[in-house]
């Protein structure tokens, strides 16, 4: 069972941009079941720009499924940016998930925008003020809720879309003093407590692609500014092409993703 | 440009880059966390990623606006938007 995963985020769409990503996402059908989206689709996440991200990935041969991320907040009119979005037939995910039925299984997605606070050892308490209590608190939210929804989906393979870095190891790249507000590590123990196949977030913009959660689970950055191309392409599963495939452990190739 | 100011003379410089910093993100012109701002001997230097040509004279534009007597540059480079040539096998 193969799944063919599209991914970019941190598009930041306003008119000047419409247009640029739309040549390659034509090519779309061929290469992938679907497209994530791992938020920042925007500027300042008016319902102008969010009009410019629909023009720009609504209509597609493949679904397309989203978070939101920071910049998306910025004008406080979410309501006003899902509901274009919607109405473009994109899936917005917070605290939520949804399966697919692809040529290869059934492809189960939850997303959630995440939010900062660090990590293992490094990482802000839930202690103190109510502001720095508010600033956790909202992490802590987050992550329950995208656990709650990869345990929740009943699927062949498990997909967790967030804005915000699971890991550390894909923030390489960005200034050590500014990783608590670039993720933060409950995320990854949300998408540890379930039997996910492949994270993918944004956000990082000056980030490296590759890491793993504690677990073991694939973590992607897919932020535009990291992969420098309109969408990577990941190819999920457990009967890839033979020859590019290294001989592991007999017992590990039989493992299925349920 | 007028006359450089000497951007060796510490704190107050760093004060300057932090506001240049802030500016990026928070100016609605800009709104870019992705920049780095590099003090060097003769300029500040701006790099990083952005979506359109557009948006990277508009930074120069507004940073140069905002403190005429500093000298600034950019290496900012506009992202490529092509098709991937490649895929990655997650097996
Ligand atoms: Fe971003
Ligand atoms: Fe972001």
């Amino acid at each position: 069972m193969v799944i063919r995963i599209a991914a970019v985020g941190d598009v930041h769409l306003d008119e000047d941009v419409v247009g640029r990503f739309r040549p390659a996402l034509e090519e779309l059908p061929e290469c992938a079941d679907v497209l994530l989206l791992a938020g920042d689709l925007t500027r300042h996440g008016t319902e102008a720009e969010a009009r410019c991200v629909a023009e720009e990935f609504g209509g597609l041969a493949v679904p397309v499924v989203t978070v939101l991320g920071n910049h998306d907040h910025q004008c406080d009119q979410v309501p006003q940016v899902v509901k274009v979005l919607e109405d473009a037939g994109i899936t917005v995910l917070e605290g939520n998930g949804v399966v697919l039925d692809c040529a290869g299984g059934r492809l189960g997605i939850a997303g959630v925008k995440g939010f900062g606070g660090g990590f293992a050892g490094r990482c802000a308490s839930d202690f103190g003020e109510p502001e720095m209590k508010a600033f956790v608190r909202t992490t802590t939210d987050s992550a329950d809720r995208l656990g709650a929804a990869l345990r929740s989906l009943d699927c062949d393979m498990l997909v967790a879309l967030t804005h915000y870095s699971p890991v550390p190891d894909t923030l390489a790249g960005e200034p050590l003093e500014i990783y608590p507000f670039l993720g933060s590590y409950q995320l990854g123990q949300a998408i540890d407590s379930a039997p996910t196949a492949l994270a993918v977030h944004g956000h990082a913009h000056a980030g490296t692609e590759r890491g793993t959660t504690p677990g073991g689970v694939r973590v992607r950055n897919v932020a535009h500014p990291v992969i420098k191309q309109a969408y990577s392409v990941f190819h999920v599963g457990d009967q890839l092409d033979t020859d590019q495939v290294s001989p592991i452990g007999q017992s590990g190739s039989q493992r299925s993703w349920s | 440009m007028t006359h450089h100011r000497d951007i060796d003379a510490g704190p107050p410089d760093e004060y300057v880059e932090a506001e240049i910093q802030r500016l990026l993100v928070e100016d609605p012109a800009v709104a870019e966390q992705g920049i780095t701002v590099v003090r060097r001997e003769r300029a500040l230097v701006l790099y990083g990623e952005v979506e359109s040509p557009h948006r990277r004279e508009e930074i120069l534009r507004r940073v140069s606006e905002r403190f005429p007597d500093v000298p600034v540059t950019s290496d900012i480079g506009v992202i490529r938007a092509q098709a991937p040539t490649e895929i990655e096998q997650l097996p």
